[in-house]
Formats: structure tokens, sequence, C-alpha cells
């Protein structure tokens, strides 16, 4: 096989995993658009729903109804989230609620696996994990079928989330409710309806991520470092676009790829572990508030 | 009523700028000492010295290094098990690499290298802050674990991957034992916290608390931010190396570089914050919760349970009390442990009066 | 208007020139803060910068400061241009400041604050402080004898252990005042010292302006809005309006100058 057609499939292979990072980046930015508190805990709350859903197929329902329980579950959770941990440190710093939130992904994460155990378990969503047999006929190149179909899916909720948010009416009213809330309440906006929505759409997307990571790895305890990845994502892509994150999400994806096919061979390999916040440093350094974000001021 | 400060007049400058300006700390404080140093030598069995003290003495070290980058010139940073390792195989390379060294100065010496590497993780503090400041010092956490597991050398070609703590030797002699472990241990942990002790309370502390209150402020009295921060970082990563080589040298003693795990720097954090940023004696109270919810859990299971529990139960659990833990803190004290007992001791200094 | 504050016989003479400004021009993206303003500031003054809200004041003495970074324009310090003005450059050549919305150290107590005022006067390193050698208790004892005195100039005796957070407004405000004056400073620049103060607060704030500039022979920079406080303590007046220069002279003179008082009463122009 040419040395151009196995970049390419290493390129692809990149940009498919940068899917789902952007994936579950999106998560973090819901909650943040909506609240501005930055929720740590997304990347457990990712581990917490796929669990979950094992849980309750183990538990005899089959999967068409486990989803739904398992939505409604992540919406307690949040709920339980805005009421127990955010609403008690209204007005304080950005840093005493990232702390909040980084307890509260313990918290998630033991809680998961107190009541669920720690094996680890498979999820089969129907979806083959082999190469696509004509690509692989055609060109000789390798393209894991389900992870073509995982960055699909990824997509379509991406975009319908981006649709939701400046099109309709209620995502002007988050916009709005995350400018000001008192403002927001006072032209009539239902704040407690707003947050539901909102720590529901985190929750699904959170569920959504997954399945399709846990479908792709096993549902186990790595899938929270995974999900950690989407931490560079949201650096590069700033915190508060959704395009951002797309485009950070392919980026970091492909950068992690091609670089551990290319580079990691000469150093001993693995580098992949690094390689995303790497490259998020570089960002910091010089673009520090990210491809699309909002660039920050201070006044003296 | 047990307590008074009535009576003492400083007659000079330096006299009220002591660490312990009160005599009955001053005392409770000799107290303290001679305890560690001459009475539970002799009381306490192996197992409250391996296990408890040793494990909470340098964990607190590290804690304490958490503390000075977070608290005291806050930073935030999830690199701390990170630096830890840089510490343990520094200590690990020096003793194995330079014949006859003694185990203290190997050990400062690996904090040093730990010190550099923080300088060179810490640039980024000059760009950003909070969270993306926070996600930067994963990169060094990652990182260093990675170089440490992929870079034979650091191993010394260990086909497991592992190093075995060499025997510690100080001016020649062998210190084996649990309690002569314990000791070393515990005269390192309290000299370097003298000393933190000494910077948080002079110039350098005032210099890291101006940069984390309001650092334009800062500048325009002076100070330089590049200095102050690099040097926080320097020092903290100190701290955190020479806790790192005390943990694994007089603790673990067989260690692989992944053991130092994100998941420690977390609980680190967690030990400088429920412990009380921006103290001395914070960290202290830190480790001691976090190393203490794990035995009472499991001491509690094995009496209503017996032996039948699920140790990943257990550490579930474990998880979730940290975590809880974290959050209550910062709802209802976020200047953590160390103020919860300061305003213990004001009540018995009242006691039995109210107020 | 406060009562007429009776200032002592000079100490210091007014001297040179002890900041010259040149057309220094400040931008915003598109926001024009300062245009083509120049003025001096001459040695063991006391000059006022006065203009209505938004006029640019506080941009003025951040670029003084370096804080803020000019587009044109040169600031020369004792008649030496300095290219690349940064507060660290500021402080070191002698240039303290307070700030309009109080820029204390929140954690730290009123003595530590004023005690970091003294960075620049401290030498000893941090393992000369780790390990308490004598440099650094000298040193130590200094900027604490230091501070005090400064306490004690400005009455706060009291209060020296109270973290500045847990201050009312005017003490705050005084503390400041005290970090700034700990540096030693020539030249004094401070961002409406008396705002949101009483009459007796503002007396007092009045009186410690004037004894740091006769006692110390400190130049000072100050913006004000209270005009009674402008004309009994200055010597000069500046005065900026939408980013532009409009009157420069002693208070009487510009008191008079019609285009300053078309820009208070909001004249349109």
């Amino acid at each position: 096989m040419s040395d151009f057609l196995f970049f390419l499939e290493v390129l692809i292979g990149g940009l498919l995993a940068g899917s789902l990072y952007a994936l579950v980046a999106l998560g973090f930015v819901l909650i943040y658009k909506a609240s501005f508190v930055f929720n740590f805990a997304q990347s457990s709350f990712v581990f917490f729903a796929a669990l979950s859903l094992c849980g309750f197929m183990e538990l005899g329902l089959p999967m068409w109804a486990a989803v739904p329980v398992a939505i409604s579950l992540m919406v307690v959770v949040g709920m339980a989230t805005e009421r127990l941990v955010l609403r008690p440190l209204v007005g304080q710093s950005e840093e005493t609620l990232l702390m909040a939130t980084i307890g509260l992904a313990f918290v998630v994460e033991g809680l998961a696996q107190a009541v669920w155990g720690v094996e680890v378990r498979t999820l089969d969503l129907g979806v083959g994990h082999h190469p696509i047999e004509w690509v692989m006929d055609r060109w000789g190149m390798l393209i894991n079928k389900f992870d073509l179909v995982a960055a699909i899916v990824a997509w379509i909720l991406v975009a319908v989330l981006a649709l939701v948010f400046s099109r309709t009416k209620v995502g002007r009213g988050l916009r709005a409710v995350a400018d000001d809330n008192s403002a927001a309440l006072s032209i009539g906006i239902p704040l407690s309806h707003i947050w539901m929505l909102v720590w529901a759409t985190a929750g699904v997307v959170a569920l959504v991520a997954g399945m399709l990571w846990g479908a792709r790895n096993g549902v186990q305890f790595a899938l929270v470092d995974l999900a950690l990845k989407a931490l560079p994502v949201l650096i590069i892509g700033g915190f508060t676009s959704v395009p951002g994150v797309v485009v950070a999400g392919l980026l970091v994806g492909a950068f992690e790829s091609v670089t551990e096919f290319y580079i990691g061979p000469l150093v001993g390999g693995g580098i992949d572990a690094w390689t995303p916040y790497a490259l998020a440093v570089v960002f910091l350094m010089f673009r520090a508030e990210g491809l699309f974000g909002e660039k920050i001021i201070r006044r003296v | 009523m047990l307590f008074r400060e009535a009576g003492q007049f400083h007659t000079s400058y330096a006299q009220d700028s002591r660490l312990l300006p009160l005599r009955r700390d001053r005392i409770r404080m000799a107290i303290l000492l001679v305890a560690g140093f001459l009475v539970v030598p002799f009381i306490a069995n192996d197992y409250w010295l391996d296990a408890i003290l040793i494990p909470w003495l340098t964990l607190s070290l590290v804690a304490q290094g958490q503390n000075i980058l977070m608290g005291y010139a806050g930073q935030l940073s999830l690199g701390s098990a990170g630096f830890m390792a840089a510490g343990a195989f520094a200590c690990y390379n020096i003793i194995l690499r330079i014949d006859g060294i003694g185990f203290i100065a190997a050990v400062l010496l690996s904090g040093v290298c730990a010190a550099l590497i923080g300088i060179v993780f810490g640039l980024p503090s000059l760009r950003v802050r909070g969270l993306y400041l926070m996600v930067a010092t994963l990169a060094s956490q990652f990182f260093i674990v990675w170089a440490l597991n992929k870079i034979e050398w650091f191993t010394n070609y260990d086909p497991a991957g592992v190093i075995t703590a060499q025997h510690i030797f100080v001016l020649g002699h062998e210190f084996d034992t649990s309690v002569e472990k314990y000791l070393v241990v515990l005269g390192i942990v309290s000299v370097l916290t003298l000393l933190a002790a000494n910077m948080a309370h002079g110039s350098p502390g005032r210099a890291w608390m101006a940069v984390r209150d309001m650092d334009v402020a800062a500048e325009v009295n002076g100070l330089s931010l590049l200095r102050t921060k690099l040097q926080a970082f320097a020092i903290s990563s100190f701290y955190c190396g020479v806790g790192g080589a005390l943990y694994t040298y007089a603790y673990l003693e067989t260690v692989e570089p992944s053991a130092f795990t994100i998941h420690m720097s977390f609980l680190i954090l967690f030990m400088a914050l429920i412990g009380g940023l921006g103290t001395i004696k914070g960290p202290f109270f830190g480790a001691a919760f976090i190393l203490f919810i794990p035995i009472v859990l499991n001491v509690i299971s094995n009496e209503v349970f017996g032996n039948a529990v699920n140790l990943s139960l257990l550490s579930a659990l474990e998880q979730l009390i940290f975590g809880v833990m974290i959050i209550v803190i910062l709802i209802f004290e976020p200047l953590g442990l160390a103020r919860i007992w300061q305003l213990f001791k004001q009540r018995l200094r009242l006691w039995p009066f109210r107020h | 208007m406060t009562a007429p504050v009776q200032s002592p016989r000079r100490a210091f003479d007014i001297g040179a020139p002890i900041l010259e400004l040149e057309s220094i021009s400040l931008r915003f993206g598109g926001v024009q803060a300062l245009t083509n303003i120049s003025f001096n500031v001459l040695e063991h003054e006391v000059r006022a910068i006065i203009g209505p809200n938004g006029a640019g004041k506080s941009s003025m003495l951040n670029v003084i400061n370096g804080v803020y970074v000019p587009q044109e324009g040169t600031i020369a310090f004792r008649g030496e241009q300095v290219k690349g003005m940064k507060p660290t450059r500021a402080a070191r050549l002698g240039i303290a400041r307070t700030f309009q919305n109080i820029a204390l150290f929140r954690g730290m107590s009123v003595l530590d604050n004023i005690m970091a005022g003294r960075t620049l006067q401290s030498r000893a390193g941090f393992l000369e402080v780790a390990l308490q050698l004598p440099r650094a208790r000298r040193e130590e004892t200094a900027n604490r004898e230091a501070a005090e005195e400064i306490i004690e100039f400005l009455a706060i005796e009291h209060i020296r252990r109270t973290p500045v957070a847990r201050l009312p407004y005017g003490l705050q405000k005084r503390v400041e005042l005290g970090r700034a004056l700990a540096a030693n400073p020539k030249v004094l620049l401070l961002d409406e010292p008396m705002a949101g103060m009483n009459i007796e607060e503002k007396q007092d704030m009045c009186r410690f302006i004037l004894d740091v500039n006769d006692h110390y022979g400190t130049t000072v920079v100050l913006i004000e809005h209270d005009m009674g406080v402008v004309m009994d303590l200055s010597d000069r007046v500046v005065v900026l309006d939408y980013g532009r220069k409009i009157g420069d002279g002693t208070p009487d003179e510009v008191r008079s100058n019609q285009d300053v008082i078309n820009a208070y009463l909001g004249v349109a122009h």
C-alpha cells in the first residue's frame, strides 16, 4: 500500500476518533454556555451513563427501554448537581466551582462503581467492529466500520444541537439564561425548565458518547481518562463554541493519530497519552482563548 | 480557660514576627517534636509506623508542595504525582550512579531535579491561569510518566519496568528498620516544613499571595510575575519530588512509573484543599484525612460484614466519600480542616463560656 | 466642597520635570481613549488630572505606569526617555500607584499588604528566607520597621493584623495608600483616592497626601472629582475631556478656562 494511502488511513482513523472527542467536549460546552460553569465531571458522566445503561440492561431491560431510563437518570444527576453543588456555591470564584466539579467527578465515579461494580462490560450496538470491505478491497485502507458509523452519529448529534441552539426559541432562551439569570427571569423565561433541558441534553450527549466509546473500548473506568481528552479539545476550540469543538476535536484526533503512527515508533510509542495535551499547551502559549473562543479581556 | 495569651509582650519586631509568637504555641510545638522523635519510636508498632505514619508524613510533604503552588501562589495544578515520580526516579538514579552519596544528599538533589522540571512545565502559567493552567499541568503529568516508562535508562533497563529502592544510608549508617526509616522521614519532613513556614511567612510568601490575589497590583509593586510564578513552581515541585522520593524509599520500596497516576494527583489536590489551602499545617490534616478514610472504611466493613466485603466496593466508596467531602468543605468551610481546628481552639480558649 | 485644608510651609521647592509625556495616543480596538496628550509633572509638585467621566484619566495613569502601552507617544522620567514602560519598570524607577477600584491583596492582612510594597527593597532570596539567614532576618525587621512607620503615619495601628477584605471601604483606600508609600516612591499616582468617602475621611486623606508631599517630597499625581479638593491640594492641573487635553495650568487658570467650563457643563462641542 502506498505511503499516501497509509497516511490517509491514519488520518481518517484519527478524524473518526476526534469526532468522538468532539462529542464528549460538546457536553462541557453545553453546560458552560448555559451557566458559565465548567463541569469537570462531564467526563465522569460519560462513564456513569454508559455503565448505568449496561447495568439496566443486565437487570433485564432491553436496550430500547434502558436508554430512556438512563437518560432520565442523567437528568436526575444533573438536577441534583445543580441543586446540591452549584446553587450553594453561587457567586464563588471560578476556581472554587472548578474544584467542586472535580469533587463531583469523584462522587459520580465512586457512585457508578459502588452501584454497578467494576467489571468491564461490553456493549453491542449492532454495528460490526471490522474494516469496511469495499474500502479495503479498493484502496487497501483499513477503516473500521464502527468508527465511521460512530463518527457519523456524533456529527449528526452535534449538528442538531448547534441548530437548536442558534435557531430555536429554546436555544435563545438558553443563551439569555447564560448571559444574565435575573434578566432572563424578568422576561418570563422559566429558569428551572431551562436548567432541566440543559442537563438533560448534556446527559444525552454523555450517554451517546459513553455508548459509542464503550462499544468500541469496553465500558470500564478507563473511559474516564479517554473522556479527559476532551479537555485539550476544549482548550483548542474554546469553551463556548460548538463549531470550535468540532474543528478542535478533529484536529486533536488527527494530530494524535498521525504523531503516534509516524513519530511514535521512533520514541517507543504510546505518545498519544500526552500529545493532545502538548498540542493544547502550544495553543495556550499563542492563542489562549482557542480557535473560536471569546478573547478574555481584563479591566483594571 | 485552657489557653492563656494574656501577659505576653513583645519588645522587638523580631520577636513579634516569629513563626510562633505565642509561648503556648512554642511549647506545644516542642512537645509535638519531642513526642515525634523520642516517644513514638518506642511505643508505636511496625504497622503504625509503616502503614500510617510514614505515608502520612511523606504525603503531607507532597501536599505541602501542592499547597505552596495552589494555596499560596494560586496556580492550579494537577501535576503533583508526575513530580513525585520525577523525584523518586531521580533519587534512584542518583544513588545508583553516584557512588557513596548519602541518602539525604540524594533526596535533596532529586528534589532539585524535580524543581528544574517544574520550572519548564510551569511556563504556561505565564500565559494562562485557572482551568487552562490545570490542563497544561496535565500535560506534564502524562508526559513525565510516559518518559519514565519509555526511556529505559531511568529504570536501569529493568525488564519489568520497575525500580527497587536501595537501602537508606545516612552518614554511613544503614537505616533499615521501620523505626529508623520513620526517623529519617520525620527529620526531613520537619526541617522542610520549617523552611516552608519561613518562606510562607516572609517575603516569598507575600510575593506568592500577591500574585495569587491581584497580579496587576503585584507587578505595580515591583514583583516580576515570571520570577514569582516560576519560583513557586520550582519550590512546589521540589517538595513534591522530595515527598515522592521519601514515599518510594520509606514506604513503597518497589515502584513503577505508572503508579504515579492522575488519580494520585487528584488525591494530592484533595489533601491540600481539604486540609486548608494557604496554611502550613493544612496539608498534614488533609493527608491524614485522605489516609484515614480507607482505614476507617476497612475497619467498619470488617466489623460489620466480616471479610466478605468486595475490595473494589470499598475503593468506590472511598472515592465517593472524598468527592462528597470536597463539595462539603467548599460549601461550608472553604478554609478547610485547618480553619475548623483553629475555630475549635478558640472555642476551647473561652470554654466554659460560649463567647 | 470640603473645608479648606491648611498646608504648612512647603519644605521641598518645586523642581525640574520628573515626568514628561509627549503626544500620547491610546486605542482599544475601535475606541480612542487618549489622543495626542502632552504634559509634564514637576518634581515635588501636586498635579491633579481632572475631567468628566470617561475622559481617559485612569487610562492616562495606566500609561504612565506601564499597565497600558500607548500606540504613539513617549514617556520620559527625569529627562530620560523610557522605551517600553512596564509596571515592574515603573516600580523600579520609583513610581507607585493606587487604583480606582482598590487593588489590595485580599487574602492578606494590612501589615502584609504594606510589607508587600517593600518588595523592591528586599535583596534576600527565597533560600535565605527559608533558612532564616542573617540578611533575610535583617531585611524582614527593616521592612517591618518601615511598614510600622507608615502604619503610624496613617493611624491604622489598630487594624494591622486584620485581613483587608474585612475592612470598610475608606480604610481599604488608606491601606492601599500605605502600600504605595511603602515603596518610598518618587512619584505617587493616585486614582481617585477619595472616591466614596465622607467629609471626615476626605479631610484625613487630604492631610495624608499633603503630608506625604511635604515631609517626603513625593511628587503626587492624582485623579480627583471633588473640585474643592483639587483647588486646595494641587499646584497645577491637567484637564482631559474625551481623551484630549483641554486645559493645563494652575487651579485658578483652569477654573476660568472656558473650554473646561463647557466640558463640565456638557455644552455641545
